[in-house]
């Protein structure tokens, strides 16, 4: 199973380690709870090496992004990151990826791990001699920084902080490395490429900077209390954007695969994801059943949020909730009431 | 890890300590924290309440899961550990101390002799 490549580094760190999307990865090192604390309040750095990385590039490199993806991709510079998602015809999401645009017909494009090979697969099946599609990610590592004090990490280390969404070089130890005011924690931060050679020492540099070494545990519970959707929970090929709470990922002024599918969908859905929370520590999780006044549901991610106290989760429910409808979730033999939130479930 | 001589142990990884008095003090092991990671909640049964050798009667949930914990002797609950409630991360700094669950007044205390001691349980996490 593919590992990290600075894996030996996590062990020397005493994380331990999970399978996640075929990867084995740190799960956690200190546990979930500090790990989570440390990014909310001060600074913590995840390998997210795991992340597919490929590049697109070529003249035609623009016109097969918009044609591939449901978001327009000219509607950020070069220099900046854009949220967007491969859909299949029936609009359904293949994946969520994030992509640099990093000159105009140049672009990095990060599928979720585990969707990598198809999102790489699809691209070449679809663009001409000169559009290249290289997957450069066994070159590379992926690092994110995330918390209120990442701009002292990130100064400290590579003397530079990026602004939300925009993309800056910056050198280390004489190699160039790329950092992008992206994450998936909610606080301010950075994801960072950097080849090979200088991954293991970059590493350690950011810790020694003050970075809390953070796993795929407080990962998952920091994007659930922003409300990100994880793809193979939140998302997947059988439900759209539209039915997620997604649309504004929709850029609907251009042509993509999936659009027809999407405009039928439009104003007419037969599900949707609902986010609540639950009082005291009973903690809705992945799988569990939801009711609601009019219909029912399953829960698509859940846990006790470290931050609020209480537990919180999304759920998939049909029909739609109307204003007036209430929701329980089934926790054991239990229906614990749930009160519907709009996202996120904490302000940032 | 650590599993301390003086305790009996039962196969969901409950420790139990028999006390003064045939009451049997219980909580989880230390590889039973450690597996779980951290705790942020754990159920207690209500004061009074019956319980049977190997039943779930608590639950322990932590970041990663929820877990049934088992009754390691048949008994009523004369005491809970309230101060989970606020501090569930006890049961993960101190599995055999201030982490206790409960004390289960025992049917019949040698029903213990049923669990496994230090040496057998420690074989089975090889």
């Amino acid at each position: 199973m593919p590992q990290s490549p600075i894996h030996a580094v996590h062990e020397a760190e005493g994380a331990r380690f999970v399978d996640f999307g075929g990867w084995t990865m740190p799960v956690q090192y200190s546990g979930v709870l500090a790990e989570h604390a440390a990014v909310r309040e001060n600074v913590g750095i995840f390998d997210v090496s795991h992340l597919g990385r490929f590049e697109v590039a070529g003249p035609h490199a623009t016109d097969v992004l918009r044609q591939q993806l449901c978001n327009d991709i000219t509607k950020v510079e070069p220099g900046r990151a854009q949220y967007t998602m491969a859909l299949n015809e029936r609009g359904g999401v293949e994946d969520d990826i994030i992509v640099w645009r990093l000159e105009k017909d140049r672009y990095w494009v990060m599928p979720n791990g585990t969707n990598s090979d198809e999102i790489v697969a699809r691209f070449r099946a679809g663009v001409g001699a000169e559009t290249t599609v290289e997957d450069i990610r066994d070159s590379s590592v992926l690092f994110a920084v995330q918390g209120p004090k990442a701009a002292d990490v990130l100064e400290t280390v590579l003397g530079v902080v990026p602004g939300r969404f925009r993309i800056i070089d910056a050198e280390y130890r004489d190699t160039m490395v790329i950092a992008a005011g992206t994450g998936y924690t909610g606080e301010r931060g950075a994801e960072i490429w950097a080849p090979l050679s200088v991954a293991s020492g970059l590493w350690m540099d950011l810790r020694a900077a003050g970075a809390t070494a953070c796993g795929l545990g407080s990962r998952d519970t920091l994007r659930l209390e922003m409300g990100f959707p994880l793809w193979g929970q939140d998302l997947d090929e059988d439900t759209t954007p539209l039915e997620a709470g997604l649309g504004w990922v929709v850029a609907w002024d251009h042509d993509f695969v999936g659009k027809d599918a999407l405009l039928a969908q439009k104003g007419n859905l037969t599900k949707e994801l609902v986010a609540f929370t639950t009082e005291g520590r009973a903690i809705p999780r992945h799988g569990y059943e939801v009711t609601t006044s009019s219909g029912s549901g399953v829960v698509s991610s859940g846990n006790f949020s470290p931050t609020l106290g209480h537990g919180i989760g999304m759920a998939y429910v049909s029909p739609p909730m109307g204003d007036e409808d209430t929701l329980t979730v089934t926790i054991r033999k239990d229906r614990v009431p749930g009160t519907r939130v709009t996202l996120p479930f904490l302000d940032r | 890890m650590n599993y301390p001589e003086d305790l009996k142990y039962a196969e969901n990884h409950e420790w139990a300590r028999l006390e003064a008095d045939n009451r049997v003090r219980m909580g989880i092991s230390d590889y039973a924290q450690d597996a779980l990671g951290d705790v942020v909640y754990v159920e207690l049964p209500e004061l009074g309440a019956k319980v049977a050798q190997g039943d779930p009667f608590s639950e322990v949930e932590s970041t990663k899961s929820l877990s049934d914990v088992y009754a390691p002797v048949s008994g009523s609950i004369v005491e809970v550990n309230d101060a989970l409630e606020d501090h569930p991360e006890l049961v993960n700094a101190s599995p055999y101390g201030d982490g206790w669950f409960c004390v289960i007044a025992a049917d019949d205390p040698s029903e213990l002799d049923s669990l496994m001691d230090q040496a057998a349980y420690a074989a089975t996490l090889d």
